[in-house]
């Protein structure tokens, strides 16, 4: 099947729009084959990864360490960074910038955060120097590139909000989910191959996501009133979330009896299921997502007369808190337990998170040698500066951070027994099994066994 | 004593490819924390193939979980540190492995004619001949009895 084009993207791909988009066009129209797809829709956002830029990648002490902190990607700027005309957003528009990735630049050599800190009895972790230079040449060859510099899992937030009908490219499969269901902007969760390409170009093959049929509801989800009334805190929506992953069973749920009032984190938490609980970045959440007014139109006209309908109940919510507690468990029986890293922000915080951290943790002291860590995107971080919650957490001996998050340093390096405790279903989905051990819980609590070093479960779900 | 069974489907990424199957019950990931980018080991806990080595092997497994970044983390694989599958074979390739596959290189098949995960075996020799992206794909199973 042969992709129909627009005169424009013809040209790119003819090379009259330079050697960058024409490498680039090439490579979007191999896989636009590859998944049978007919035209491109231009792009309003790109969310991609920023590449560690080494001179000589096959330097054998340089390859060790690429092996162990590149996600893979950054090679395949290579050719790129060769072409003296390569540049984005101009011609586009296309709003262009990259998940969170090792550090923040500005405190590389600071104590107390995940790219550099020290756990007593335990050991210590410091992100290699040369990844470090690296990866700010990459960022800097981005930058003069026209990318934006956000370095954040939500830059539909506060940097680009795409709107209903426009379509975006995310390889952050959180803000892919958050973009769809939210939003009503159209993306998938694309692969980080495909998002280099479509930065240079602003355009993509049309599949997937982006189709009227593959956003269809298969089957209902419904909260049982106690459930719907009992949710409160960041954790409590992430374990909501993976609890409709599980009722769905990787096909997209219509979820019915949400509350009334979901703010910012209550629906980036719920979403983050997808990529940890599900395959597809789309859920209509009746009463949020723009394009599903009614349950017909979740359905895309195609309701059965009887869709599968399934609950979720209390007891489906207490077994999910046990489930994620279950997947990489500190060692001990007793429920509490010595915690060494408090981690607030997988996806990035929001500002409500913040200040809720910030409220939590005013006038206490973190116990010493534990870490409380709150890492957030660019804008709210500064906000937090300017109207003072920064200062409240790190005077109560806690860091806040942007740029980065704990899971893109190589976690599997941390000290031999780390536990760490967060509110985050995806760090310990995806986090757990692979070094460190993982605890699920609320902020209050989470704060508290910041300052008391121990982990006790607060309220309705833990009993 | 050998058993030869031949399946047709779709190729998803193009390529001629043959090695040892490992067939994978479960969902799985390319992302570098599942499957190690330095030595081709799976490392996702609870996966039939946990410890084994992809490395020139045709992996065999339902289709994507979890992180986008398997496609970037497959590529990196298979063409900087040499560490890749030979092929992928799936009930359905996700797109996100798709595109890792094409960026490296290696064959990717998927639609066949019987349920790939209970016909192939771990340890079958595996002969993939996907000439052409969207076109019919020939996998090759040989079993010594």
């Amino acid at each position: 099947m042969t992709m129909k084009l627009t005169t424009y993207q013809q040209e790119m791909l003819d090379g009259k729009h330079g050697e960058t988009k024409q490498f680039c066009m090439s490579k979007l129209t191999d896989f636009g084959e590859a998944v049978e797809a007919t035209e491109m829709v231009d792009l309003v956002l790109v969310l991609n990864c920023c590449p560690i830029y080494s001179k000589d990648r096959k330097n054998p002490e340089t390859a060790k360490k690429l092996a162990a902190y590149d996600l893979g990607h950054s090679a395949l700027y290579d050719p790129i960074f060769k072409m003296k005309d390569a540049h984005v957003a101009d011609e586009s528009g296309t709003a262009c910038g990259n998940d969170p990735y090792m550090v923040q630049f500005d405190k590389a050599e600071e104590k107390g955060y995940p790219w550099n800190f020290e756990l007593p009895g335990k050991g210590s972790f410091k992100l290699d120097p040369e990844m470090v230079t690296d990866l700010k040449a990459g960022y800097d060859k981005l930058t003069e590139h026209g990318w934006l510099p956000w370095l954040s899992c939500n830059p539909y937030f506060n940097t680009r909000i795409p709107k209903m009908g426009e379509y975006a490219a995310s390889s952050e499969s959180s803000a892919a989910a958050y973009i769809n269901t939210i939003l009503g902007a159209r993306t998938n969760r694309e692969s980080p191959v495909n998002t280099v390409y479509c930065a240079y170009t602003g355009c993509l093959p049309k599949y997937g996501t982006h189709l009227d049929e593959n956003r269809a509801a298969k089957c209902i989800v419904e909260l049982d009133d106690e459930v719907r009334d009992a949710l409160k805190g960041a954790a409590d929506w992430a374990a909501l979330g993976a609890c409709i992953a599980d009722k769905s069973m990787n096909r997209i749920p219509a979820v019915l009896n949400l509350p009334k009032n979901m703010g910012p984190t209550a629906t980036k938490q719920i979403i983050a299921c997808c990529s940890p609980g599900m395959n597809d970045p789309m859920l209509h959440l009746m009463g949020f997502t723009p394009e599903s007014p009614t349950l017909e139109a979740a359905f895309k006209g195609a309701m059965p007369r009887n869709p599968e309908r399934y609950k979720i109940t209390m007891d489906d919510m207490v077994e999910m808190f046990q489930q994620i507690n279950a997947i990489a468990p500190p060692p001990g029986a007793e429920p509490a337990k010595p915690v060494d890293i408090i981690v607030i922000g997988c996806p990035h915080a929001t500002f409500e998170e913040i200040r809720e951290v910030a409220r939590l943790v005013k006038g206490k002291k973190v116990k010493e040698g534990v870490q409380l860590w709150v890492q957030t995107d660019t804008p709210s971080y500064h906000m937090a500066q300017h109207y003072g919650d920064a200062k409240i957490i790190e005077d109560a001996g806690g860091k806040i951070y942007h740029q980065t998050c704990m899971a893109m340093t190589p976690i599997r390096h941390y000290p031999k027994g780390t536990t760490i405790a967060t509110s985050s279903y995806k760090y310990v989905k995806l986090g757990g099994g692979f070094g460190p051990s993982w605890i699920f819980g609320n902020p209050d609590a989470l704060v508290n066994a910041a300052i008391s070093g121990v982990f006790k479960p607060s309220g309705r779900w833990a009993a | 004593m050998e058993q030869k069974i031949v399946l047709t489907g779709i190729a998803r990424s193009k390529g001629k490819a043959a090695g040892q199957a490992l067939v994978n019950r479960q969902r799985m990931g390319w992302a570098f924390n599942h499957v190690g980018n330095e030595d081709g080991i799976v490392l996702v806990p609870g996966a039939d193939i946990q410890g084994e080595c992809v490395t020139n092997k045709i992996v065999v497994y339902p289709t994507v979980l979890g992180s986008t970044s398997g496609a970037i983390s497959l590529y990196f694989k298979c063409k900087e540190s040499m560490h890749g599958p030979a092929a992928i074979i799936c009930q359905k390739v996700h797109d996100i492995d798709i595109s890792g596959a094409i960026a490296g290189e290696i064959p990717a098949v998927d639609g066949l004619d019987q349920d790939p995960i209970t016909t192939i075996k771990t340890g079958d020799w595996v002969e993939i001949d996907a000439p052409k992206v969207g076109q019919k794909a020939t996998v090759t199973i040989t079993r010594k009895q």
